[in-house]
């Protein structure tokens, strides 16, 4: 397809923009002053304890980590995969692939309890630690972004190809690295497990995809540019297609460590016990964020229009929310069996199920990192030529 | 941070870095103390490896000495809320699942294992071994993000939630909020000659339920404890090598 697509600013000067504007940005204030009441005071103000040192912090950034896939992927689909229809988004989906990943790295750097180390990682690294690796490999992503979007900008298509492919390496290098870090962690049955790097990539595509559905469409809808419902209907299938992955792998993975005798009693905690955990478990990951939009996407009645394309996709941004809660808070509140065959009890929680929910504090934080991130966005659509002129071909 | 902080600070630390050219990655705390005899390790003696086996059949569930003793010694903080306070060595209550089985009572602290995963997972690499085999966390270095806590089968490692007010013992360094800290062995006290704390007080309290010493000295009387009675270190089916020992689990 030859037609050249022009691209221009928003002229954001509507009272909606500017309202939009403001209170995006009051959100990610709230969030910034979580932060800082986080730092000043630490981590006793969160529900954060010694038997759960990740929280809700740990959660946004990886569900960020991944949404920040499906913006990548999708901003690739014309300029590597020659998917041309796709080019109106290829500008404001990298911008997004970038902004999101650096929200990610706020919401885990100023959940550190030294945020003021932040050199540090870059000093002395530690090659064997995910977590070390991960930081090279975040930081080569979001310059490889910036710098892809350049190319976009300037026109160079083929520059615009070679760094795609870049990205899409480095990419896969990124969500990969995030699901090891809980993946190598040996020492708790619910963490360790080599199927946690391609799920967290599953996932990653399956909720940027519904993302990128919903973004675009309010992006589209809301700056009166003309949207072709064929596209977002092209997403939805794509999405479906990760989401049978997604769903595969959360399948093996559950089966296998069920398998074992050893693993009998944390697969009835996190399964079959009723509590909290296996709730959001079957409700929230596998009803809300696989199986009822699989039976969305699949159904010829409902997969063809948009208003249930979005329904769709707001529940796989739900459910996967909640499969990144499953990733990171069940393996720490099970207790570590230290010796089998004994029943231990301690003042330090040893042999308990720990507690844990999400503060006020944490839930403001989160939120308001996420915010931030569309904040930045809503700006940039004003100051950067990232929409077409028209979406239609 | 006070003045008084910041310049023992100060001296402390161009006492470690004066440390660290004459005796490279030997001790970290040897700055505070000025040589000893019997167990100081020197570079010479860096096939030290430090361990400790724990005897739960003369271990009591009343006594705590090894605990408090640890808490005045390193300054673990302590706030009486189970959710934050520190621990570097706790006491637990095991019970068999059989019925009318006796209860055991040990003491649980950092293994430091010869594989350690938290030192593996550090993202600073702010956790390492010193050459005697003692597992320590550069608290200069650390980020707090408890990627460790993460990765330590043994809740060997607790964070600082809070600002802790006391500290009792000036030879050991104050703490800031939003690290990770854990027991050292009493490497200061080593560097010093001395038995950890904890050893000392059990030793004091008459229950002498820890043996603390060399693993690879054939006359140290933990070396022959192991060859004799060959205690166990916790799940070392995970190949971590823990270097602290129980007999009668």
């Amino acid at each position: 397809m030859k037609n050249k697509i022009r691209f221009s600013t928003i002229k954001g000067n509507s009272r909606e923009y500017v309202l939009l504007v403001l209170s995006l940005g009051f959100v990610s204030f709230c969030g910034f002053v979580a932060a800082w009441l986080r730092y000043t005071h630490g981590h006793y103000i969160t529900n954060m304890t010694n038997a759960v040192p990740w929280g809700f912090p740990k959660i946004v950034a990886i569900y960020m980590i991944g949404l920040s896939a499906g913006s990548l992927v999708l901003s690739s689909l014309s300029g590597v995969f020659g998917i041309t229809e796709f080019k109106i988004f290829a500008r404001s989906a990298a911008l997004l692939a970038a902004l999101l990943l650096i929200g990610a790295l706020m919401s885990i750097i100023l959940d550190w309890g030294r945020p003021d180390r932040i050199l540090v990682p870059f000093v002395h690294i530690n090659p064997r630690s995910m977590f070390s690796l991960d930081a090279m490999f975040y930081t080569a992503y979001i310059l490889t972004c910036f710098v892809y979007l350049w190319a976009m900008f300037k026109e160079k298509t083929e520059l615009v190809k070679r760094l795609g492919v870049l990205a899409i390496f480095i990419a896969i290098l990124v969500h990969s690295g995030t699901g090891a870090i809980f993946g190598f962690v040996g020492a708790r049955e619910l963490y360790h497990s080599p199927l946690l790097p391609p799920l967290f990539i599953a996932s990653a595509l399956s909720s940027g995809s519904a993302m990128m559905v919903v973004v675009m469409y309010l992006t589209f809808r809301w700056s009166r540019r003309p949207l072709d419902d064929a596209l977002l209907i092209r997403l939805g299938s794509y999405m479906a297609a990760f989401l049978l992955v997604a769903g595969f792998f959360i399948f093996v993975e559950n089966v296998t460590r069920a398998y074992f005798p050893a693993n009998y009693e944390v697969q009835r905690f996190l399964l079959t016990s009723g509590n909290k955990y296996s709730q959001i478990f079957w409700v929230g990951m596998v009803g809300i964020g696989v199986v009822l939009p699989l039976g969305i996407l699949f159904n010829p009645a409902t997969r063809q229009n948009v208003g249930w394309i979005l329904f769709a996709s707001a529940l796989v941004l739900a459910g996967v929310l909640a499969e990144r809660y499953i990733i990171v808070i069940p393996a720490q509140v099970f207790p570590i069996d230290l010796f089998p065959g004994m029943k231990v009890s301690s003042p330090f929680m040893d042999g308990v199920v720990a507690k844990y929910s999400i503060s006020v504090v944490e839930a403001f934080y989160g939120l308001g990192i996420f915010t931030f991130v569309f904040f930045l966005y809503a700006l940039a659509l004003k100051f950067f030529e990232l929409l077409p002129e028209g979406a239609e071909k | 941070m006070t003045d008084m902080d910041r310049r023992g600070l100060l001296k402390a630390g161009i006492a470690v870095l004066a440390g660290a050219a004459l005796a490279p990655g030997v001790t970290l705390i040897r700055a505070f103390a000025d040589g000893g005899e019997g167990t100081s390790s020197s570079p010479s003696a860096s096939k030290i490896r430090w361990g400790m086996v724990i005897d739960a059949n003369k271990c009591t569930e009343k006594c705590q000495e090894c605990t408090n003793a640890c808490r005045t010694e390193n300054n673990v903080p302590f706030f009486g809320d189970e959710r934050w306070d520190g621990h570097w060595i706790r006491k637990a209550t095991l019970t068999p699942e059989i019925e009318g089985a006796r209860s055991r009572s040990l003491p649980l602290l950092c293994n430091h294992c010869e594989n350690p995963p938290c030192q593996h997972v550090c993202p600073v690499a702010a956790t390492f071994t010193r050459h005697d085999g003692i597992v320590m966390i550069d608290k200069h270095r650390c980020i707090g993000c408890r990627y460790c806590m993460a990765a330590c089968p043994y809740k060997a490692r607790t964070y600082v939630f809070k600002q802790p007010d006391a500290w009792s013992n000036p030879d050991v360094p104050k703490r800031d909020k939003g690290v990770v800290e854990k027991c050292t062995f009493c490497a200061h006290r080593l560097d010093q000659g001395r038995l950890p704390a904890c050893v000392e007080a059990c030793n004091k309290s008459g229950e002498k339920a820890m043996i603390f010493g060399d693993l690879n000295d054939p006359k140290s009387e933990i070396y022959k404890y192991i060859r004799e009675l060959s205690p166990k270190g916790i799940r070392e089916d995970m190949g971590l090598k823990p270097k602290v020992y129980y007999s009668g689990i």
